[in-house]
C-alpha cells in the first residue's frame, strides 16, 4: 500500500467501524439508512473521526484486542511506527500508548506492520533493506522508556523530527533479516512465535524462540502474505499478476498458482467468514477477482486438486482503490474507489442453485440459506407471472375448462373469458356442433362430414353458385353488388355464426344477439354486409343511446346515411379517405365496404382487426367461386404460420388443424386447449395424429405433477367418451387360489372385464347373486383379515362410522358402501380384506392385521400419501 | 405480490444444489458439509426438513429425484468421484412417527477417477436410467433392469466428450418423433478449444450416442445447461448458464424415415442476455417452460420470459439473499458520496413487476 492510495481497514471489535487511510485517517461508521423498517437494507457511513497527525504513512495496522479500542500502529516512511488513536477522549489508562514512537537505527520506508494476534504487545515492522540494519523489527509496545533505551534516544536525535524521549523507543524486542528488504509479514496462526514474511526473493519463517534459524523458500512471490484464518497451514502471497497458494506443511512450492492475470495485483485476501475465498485486486480495475477452493488440499491425497472456481464481481462502476472484507458480516465487504474515495458496502454472494417445482414456485439457495418464492395468495408466483401459462391452465383445469359438452362456447369463460383466441375457438367448435348435430345436414349425406374439415374445405366442394344483385332494403335503387349463393356457402355463414338454421338467409338473430352484447359497430357492419343500410344506421343510434350519447356512432350513423353509389361524388371521395382515421375496425370496413368497386373489397378482407369469423363470412358472400378458395387459402396459411385460434374456423379439424395448433402449441405451450380441441374432432381421424396423442400425454403428465388426479381421470373419462381407442384395458384380475380362474371372469356375465370387478361383491341388488366363492370350482374365496368373513360377503357397518351420518346421505353413503365391499390387500404382504374394514383399521394402527404381521401396509407407498391437491 | 422466504436450511456450509420431486412437494438439498437434506411439504405450506445424512466424503455437488414412478430415489454425485443411489424405506423403524424417514444407499458408482460434477435421471419413458458426468470428460449412462433392485445399475454407455464436464441435461420430449438427446456442458475456460456444448443423440441402429451438435457459439465456460419441458412442441429448447444467459432453439429437420444418422438439427439462438454482467452459475425452467431462472454472480435470481413474438424479456429481478431490488439495473452499485460525507450502498430493486403485465 502507498500513501497515495486509499486503504480500508475494518475495526477488529466493532462491527460498523472502519478506518480509511491515504494521506490522514479517517474513521467512519457505517449504519442502516434512515428507518429499519424500510425492507432494502440501505446503509450509510458517516465520518466519525479524522487524524491527520501522522505524516508520510506507509501502512496502518488495528491492534487487535479490545481494550484500548481504535489504536492503531502507522509505519511511516522514514520507517517510524506511531501509535494513534482516532476519536477516542484519551483516557488515562492508555494514554501513554498514543503517540508512542518506535524508531529504527537507521531511516528507511516502513513496508508492512502486523500485530501478533494473541501476544498483542509485539508488532511486527518490515523495513526496506539497508546494509547495516535489520529489516524485521519486532518492538514490544508496552515497553517504558528504559535507561537502555536513552543510548538509542542519543542516536535519534539525527532524525528531522525531535520528540519527546519519554515516548520513543528505540530498541526492539527482536531484530531478524539482516541486510535484508521485507515487504510482507504475517502472524502464523498455528503458533503465535512464528512469524512469516516475504523478503526480498524468498518467504522466510522466523521463530521468536530461536532467531537464529529460519526457513524459507526461494520465490519471487514475496508480496501481501497472508494466512487463511479456516486453515492455519494455508498462507497466499503474490508476485506481479500472479498468486501462490502454499502449504506450510510442504513448504517447498507452491501447492497451487492461479491464473495470471493481466495487471499487477495490489491486494489479496481471504474471506474470515467463509472458508477458502480468496478476494484479489488488480491495479486500476473495477473487478474483484475471487477464488472459491472448495477443497483444503490435504498433503496425504496425492492428485487431489482442490476445485477452484474463478468468479469475478464488480462491486461499483470506478475503478477500486483498495477493499477490506467485513470481519463477521458474511462474505460482506467494503470498497473504496481509487479516484474520490467512493465507498461501496457489497456482499458477495454464493453461487445461487436453484430450481422450479411443478406448481410454479421457485426455491433457491443461497449459501448455507434456502429461499422459498412461493406462491402467495390467489395470485401465481408473483404478480409477474401471473399470465404464465402454467398458471393459466391450472386455473382453467380447476373450473373444469373443456368439459363442458353441450354449451361448447362456454368454454370460453370457464378459462376466464378474457382471450380473444379462446373464444372464437370454442365458438367455432360450438358452430360445428350445432351444424353436425342438424337433423337436416344429415339427410344430405356428405355434408355431414364436411362440418368438421373446415370452411377451407367447404367453399373447394362449392358447386351450383348463383349470383344474385339485390335491392338495398328499405329501397328500390337496384345494386350493382353481386351476392352469391350456394348450399356450401350457406354452411360456410352457419359455421361463422352469422346465420342459423334454415334455407332462407335471416341475419336479424345473429344482429340481436350482437346488440344484446352491445357489439354495435360489429352488428351495424354485418347489417350493412347484408345490404341493410336503414338497419345499420338503427343500431348505430341504439348504440350511442346506450353508451350515453356516443358522439362517434351517431356522426358514423349520419355518414352513412348520406351513401350515394355514384362513382365520382365527393362523398365518397371523403369516405375513403377519412375512414381510415376511424379507430374501430368495423366502423372502417364498413365504408371501405361502400366505397369499393364490386368484387374487389381487400379493405375489409385485409383488415386484421376485423374478426376471420366475419371477414370470411363477408368474402362467402361476396367473393366469385374463383376468388374466394384463394382468399380462404391464403387466409388459412397466414393463420396456420402465426398459431391463430381463429384459424380453425378454416382448417377444421383436420390435418391442417393440427398444423395451426401445432404452431400455437409451439408458442404458447398451451396442451390444454390443444387437447380438448383436438378431441372434438368428429370420427376421431385427427386424434391419431401423434402429435395430438403427444399433447395430450403431456397435457395428462401435467395434470398429474399438479396432482390434479380427479381432474385428470375426468379428463380421461371425457377422453373416453369421445375417443374409444383410449380405454385403458383392466390393470389388475384375481384368480381363484384353487382353479386359477378369473374370479370376476363369470361371475358377471358382460364382456368388459374391467367391469367385472368392480361390481363383484355387489349385494343387495336383485340382480346380481351374492358370491362367495369362485365361480369356477365353487371353493370359498379368502377370508377377510378383520371380520374374518369370506370375501363376497357384504360388510358390516365398521365400527368408526357413525349410523346417524348413513341416513343423512344415503346416496353418498351407497356409493362408498359399494367400495367397501371391494377387495384389497398389501402388496407386500399380501394380506387383505374388505376395502373399509382395511382403511377404519389403519386410520388408528400402522402394522397389518394380521396377527404377527409386521408389514407397514400403509406406508409402503409415499405416493399413496400424497393428497390430491383438488379433492373436492 | 410474492415473498422469498427464508428457510432455516440448517447446513454447515455451502448448499450446492437444490432439487424438486416430480410433485414439488418434496425437496432435497446437497451441500459441502457432505450431506443431503430431504424436506417435505407440509399442508400448510411450510417446509420440514425429515432426512439428513451425509452421503459422501466430499463435497455434494447435484442432487435429483427419480420419477416417482420408481419409487422414492434420489442420486447425488460429489467430489469424492462417485455418484450414488438412495431409496426411502419404510418399516422397521418407527422415524414415520417422529416425522423422520430413513434413507439408505442403494448403489455407489464409482467408475469416475474424478470428480463427479452433475447426475441426472433419464426421461421415465426410457425406464430407470442414470447419467452422470465428470470433470475428466465422461458421461456414463447407467440403467437399472430391475427397478425393484435399485442395488443393481449396469454401465450401458461410456461416452468421452473431450472436455471436463460439468453438467448434463436430458431431453424431456416423450415423443416417438424425438430419439432420446442429452445436453453436456463444459466448463473448460480455454477459448480456444471450441464449442463447450455438445449433444448427443441415440442412434436405434447402432444402439449408441453418437454427437449430434456442438454449439461453436459457447466458447466460454459453461456452467449449467438445462433443456425445457418440451410440452408437445415440435422443437426444443436449451438454456445455457455461461458468461451470459443464452437461450437456444433447436429445430429437427423433418428426416425421411429411412436414413439412419443422427437428426440434423438448426440450431437458431433465441436470446443472449448478459445482465448479470458476470459469471451466470444456474438456469432453470418452469413447468411450461414459459419462464426461465437464471442466477449469477451478481447475486441476483433473474426470471426470463417470451411474449408472443418469441422475444425474451426479464420480467423480475430477486436478491439472492431475498430481499427485493431497487433501480432499473439491477447491479448492486452503490453510488455514494465523497469523503465526508455519508455513504450510500445500495440496494436496487426490481423493475420487473410492471414490465411484464405489459408483457403477456
Amino acid at each position: 500500500m502507498s500513501g497515495s492510495k486509499p486503504d480500508i481497514l475494518w475495526s477488529p471489535h466493532h462491527p460498523d467501524r472502519y478506518v480509511i487511510c491515504d494521506s490522514e485517517l479517517g474513521l467512519y461508521r457505517i449504519g442502516p439508512v434512515g428507518s429499519s423498517e424500510t425492507k432494502p437494507k440501505e446503509t450509510a457511513a458517516t465520518l466519525l473521526a479524522i487524524n491527520s497527525d501522522t505524516p508520510y504513512m506507509k501502512c496502518v495496522a488495528w491492534y487487535p484486542k479490545h481494550e484500548p479500542e481504535c489504536l492503531l500502529a502507522v509505519g511511516q516512511a522514514n520507517g517510524r511506527v506511531v501509535l494513534t488513536s482516532l476519536g477516542q477522549s484519551h483516557n488515562s489508562t492508555y494514554k501513554d500508548l498514543v503517540g508512542k514512537e518506535f524508531v529504527p537505527k537507521h531511516a528507511r520506508q516502513c513496508n508492512t506492520l502486523a500485530w501478533n494476534p494473541v501476544d498483542s504487545n509485539l508488532l511486527a515492522a518490515g523495513l526496506d533493506k539497508h546494509r547495516a540494519d535489520f529489516s524485521v523489527l519486532i518492538w514490544d509496545i508496552s515497553s517504558k522508556f528504559s535507561p537502555e533505551a536513552s543510548v538509542a534516544s542519543e542516536k535519534s536525535r539525527f532524525s528531522a523530527v525531535e520528540l519527546d524521549s519519554s515516548t520513543v523507543v528505540t530498541k526492539p524486542l527482536y531484530e531478524l533479516g539482516q541486510n535484508d528488504a521485507c515487504l510482507s509479514l504475517c502472524w502464523l496462526l498455528r503458533d503465535p512465535k512464528l512469524l512469516l514474511a516475504g523478503m526480498h526473493r524468498n518467504l522466510a519463517i522466523f521463530d521468536l524462540r530461536n532467531t537464529s534459524q529460519k526457513t524459507f523458500v526461494n520465490t519471487k512471490a514475496i508480496q501481501g502474505v497472508t494466512v487463511d484464518p479456516h486453515f492455519h497451514d494455508r498462507v497466499a502471497s503474490f508476485f506481479e499478476g500472479q498468486v501462490a497458494i502454499w502449504d506450510l506443511r510442504k513448504f517447498e512450492k507452491p501447492v497451487l498458482t492461479l491464473n495470471e492475470q493481466p495487471k499487477p495485483l495490489t491486494k489479496v485476501a481471504w474471506c474470515p467468514t467463509r472458508n477458502g475465498l480468496l478476494a484479489t485486486l488488480t491495479r486500476d480495475s473495477n473487478i474483484i477477482r475471487l477464488y472459491d477452493m472448495q477443497h483444503t488440499p490435504t498433503p496425504i491425497g496425492d492428485e487431489t486438486e482442490p476445485t477452484i472456481i474463478e468468479r469475478s464481481v464488480q462491486p461499483c462502476e470506478s475503478q477500486i482503490g483498495s477493499f477490506a472484507w467485513h470481519p463477521s458480516s458474511q462474505n460482506r465487504m467494503v470498497v473504496v474507489s481509487a479516484a474520490n474515495r467512493v465507498m461501496t458496502d457489497f456482499t458477495v454472494f454464493e453461487r445461487i442453485s436453484l430450481a422450479w417445482s411443478s406448481t410454479s414456485s421457485l426455491m433457491w439457495a443461497c449459501g448455507r440459506h434456502l429461499y422459498d418464492c412461493a406462491e402467495d395468495g390467489a395470485e401465481g408466483v408473483q404478480g409477474a407471472i401471473e399470465k404464465d401459462i402454467a398458471t393459466k391452465m391450472r386455473q382453467r383445469a380447476q373450473s373444469s375448462y373443456g368439459h363442458d359438452t353441450v354449451q361448447v362456447w362456454r368454454n370460453h369463460l370457464l378459462a376466464g373469458g378474457n382471450d380473444s383466441q379462446l373464444k372464437c375457438l370454442w365458438y367455432d367448435l360450438f358452430y360445428m356442433k350445432l351444424c353436425a348435430e342438424d337433423p337436416e345436414l344429415k339427410l344430405q349425406g356428405n355434408k355431414q362430414s364436411l362440418v368438421h374439415s373446415g370452411i377451407k374445405n367447404i367453399v373447394k366442394t362449392s358447386s351450383g353458385t348463383t349470383e344474385s344483385r339485390r335491392c338495398w332494403s328499405g329501397s328500390d335503387r337496384q345494386t350493382d353488388v353481386p351476392r352469391y349463393h350456394s348450399e356450401e356457402r350457406c354452411l360456410a355463414l352457419r359455421l361463422c355464426g352469422w346465420i342459423s338454421r334454415g334455407p332462407d338467409i335471416d341475419v336479424e338473430v345473429f344482429l340481436r344477439s350482437l346488440e344484446h352484447e352491445r357489439e354495435w359497430e360489429r352488428a351495424a357492419a354485418v347489417a350493412l354486409f347484408n345490404l341493410d343500410i336503414r338497419r345499420a344506421i338503427q343500431i348505430l343510434n341504439k348504440g350511442a343511446t346506450a353508451e350515453k350519447g356516443d358522439l362517434n356512432l351517431n356522426v358514423v350513423a349520419m355518414a352513412l346515411s348520406g351513401y350515394t353509389d355514384e362513382k365520382s361524388s365527393l362523398w365518397r371521395e371523403m369516405c375513403s379517405s377519412l375512414r381510415l382515421q376511424l379507430k374501430n375496425p368495423y366502423l372502417c370496413v364498413m365504408f371501405a365496404f361502400l366505397t369499393s368497386e364490386p368484387g374487389a373489397y381487400d379493405g375489409v378482407l385485409f383488415e386484421s382487426s376485423v374478426a376471420v369469423r366475419d371477414r370470411v363470412a363477408f368474402a362467402c358472400m361476396f367473393l366469385s367461386d374463383a376468388q374466394l378458395p384463394r382468399y380462404i387459402d391464403k387466409l388459412t396459411n397466414e393463420m396456420k404460420e402465426v398459431g391463430n385460434l381463429e384459424g380453425i374456423l378454416l382448417t377444421g379439424l383436420t390435418k391442417d388443424g393440427v398444423d395451426l395448433m401445432e404452431s400455437y402449441v409451439d408458442l404458447t405451450g398451451d396442451v390444454q386447449t390443444a387437447s380438448f380441441c383436438m378431441l372434438k374432432g368428429s370420427p376421431g381421424d385427427v386424434l391419431k395424429d401423434p402429435r395430438v396423442q403427444c399433447w395430450i400425454e403431456n397435457y395428462r403428465n401435467l395434470l398429474d405433477a399438479w396432482r390434479f388426479w380427479h381432474k385428470r381421470a375426468e379428463f380421461d373419462i371425457h377422453r373416453g367418451k369421445l375417443d374409444p381407442s383410449s380405454k385403458p384395458l383392466a390393470q389388475v384380475f384375481v384368480s381363484c387360489n384353487f382353479c386359477g380362474k378369473s374370479i370376476s371372469y363369470s361371475c358377471s356375465a358382460m364382456p368388459h372385464q374391467g367391469r367385472g370387478f368392480s361390481q363383484y361383491g355387489v349385494s343387495g341388488s336383485p340382480t346380481k347373486s351374492k358370491v362367495t366363492s369362485c365361480p369356477g370350482c365353487r371353493k370359498p374365496l379368502p377370508r377377510c383379515a378383520l371380520c374374518l368373513m369370506n370375501m363376497g360377503t357384504p360388510v358390516s357397518n365398521c365400527p368408526g362410522t357413525g349410523k346417524s351420518d348413513e341416513k343423512v346421505d344415503l346416496t353418498r353413503e351407497n356409493k362408498l358402501a359399494q367400495f367397501n365391499n371391494w377387495f384389497t390387500w398389501c402388496h407386500n404382504c399380501r394380506h387383505g380384506g374388505h376395502a373399509g374394514h382395511m382403511l377404519s383399521w389403519f386410520r388408528d394402527h400402522t402394522e397389518c392385521p394380521v396377527s404377527a404381521c409386521t408389514c407397514k401396509c400403509m406406508q409402503l407407498d409415499t405416493t399413496g400419501n400424497l393428497v390430491p391437491s383438488d379433492s373436492s | 405480490m410474492f415473498v422469498a422466504r427464508s428457510i432455516a436450511a440448517d447446513h454447515k456450509d455451502l448448499i450446492h444444489d437444490v432439487s424438486y420431486d416430480f410433485h414439488g412437494r418434496r425437496m432435497a438439498t446437497c451441500s459441502s458439509d457432505q450431506s443431503v437434506k430431504v424436506w417435505d411439504k407440509s399442508e400448510n405450506g411450510e417446509w420440514h426438513c425429515t432426512a439428513s445424512w451425509k452421503t459422501h466424503s466430499g463435497s455434494v455437488w447435484r442432487v435429483t429425484w427419480a420419477h416417482p414412478e420408481f419409487g422414492q430415489v434420489l442420486a447425488s454425485c460429489s467430489f469424492d468421484r462417485t455418484a450414488a443411489v438412495w431409496e426411502e424405506i419404510v418399516g422397521e423403524s418407527n422415524d414415520k412417527q417422529r416425522g423422520l424417514s430413513h434413507w439408505i444407499k442403494r448403489t455407489t458408482l464409482v467408475d469416475s477417477r474424478t470428480s463427479v460434477t452433475d447426475v441426472k435421471f433419464a426421461p421415465k419413458h426410457m425406464g430407470l436410467m442414470l447419467t452422470t458426468c465428470s470433470a475428466d470428460g465422461v458421461v456414463r449412462i447407467y440403467e437399472a433392469p430391475d427397478v425393484m433392485n435399485l442395488s443393481q445399475w449396469s454401465l450401458q454407455h461410456e461416452i468421452s466428450c473431450k472436455l471436463s464436464c460439468s453438467c448434463i441435461s436430458w431431453n424431456p420430449s416423450s415423443s416417438r418423433a424425438h430419439p432420446p438427446m442429452f445436453a453436456v456442458g463444459s466448463d473448460d475456460s480455454n477459448v480456444t478449444y471450441g464449442g463447450k456444448v455438445q449433444i448427443y443423440e441415440y442412434n436405434e441402429n447402432t444402439r449408441k450416442y453418437s454427437k449430434a451438435e456442438t454449439l461453436m457459439t459457447v466458447t466460454d465456460a459453461v456452467h449449467d445447461i438445462a433443456f425445457a419441458p418440451n410440452l408437445g412442441r415440435s422443437f426444443h429448447v436449451l438454456a445455457i448458464a455461461t458468461k451470459d444467459v443464452r437461450i437456444f432453439k433447436l429445430v429437427p429437420m423433418r428426416k425421411e424415415s429411412t436414413s439412419t444418422g443422427p437428426t440434423k438439427l438448426e440450431v437458431q439462438i433465441v436470446a443472449q442476455f448478459d445482465n448479470h454482467n458476470s459469471q451466470v452459475w444456474r438456469v432453470s425452467w418452469n413447468i411450461t417452460s414459459t419462464l426461465l431462472a437464471s442466477s449469477g454472480d451478481d447475486g441476483c435470481v433473474r426470471l426470463w420470459k417470451a411474449n408472443y413474438m418469441d422475444n425474451w424479456k426479464c420480467t423480475g429481478i430477486l436478491k439472492g439473499d431475498g430481499s427485493p431490488l431497487t433501480g432499473s439495473s439491477g447491479q448492486p452499485t452503490a453510488m455514494s458520496t465523497v469523503v465526508g460525507s455519508s455513504v450510500q450502498t445500495s440496494q436496487s430493486t426490481l423493475n420487473g413487476i410492471k414490465k411484464c403485465q405489459t408483457l403477456c
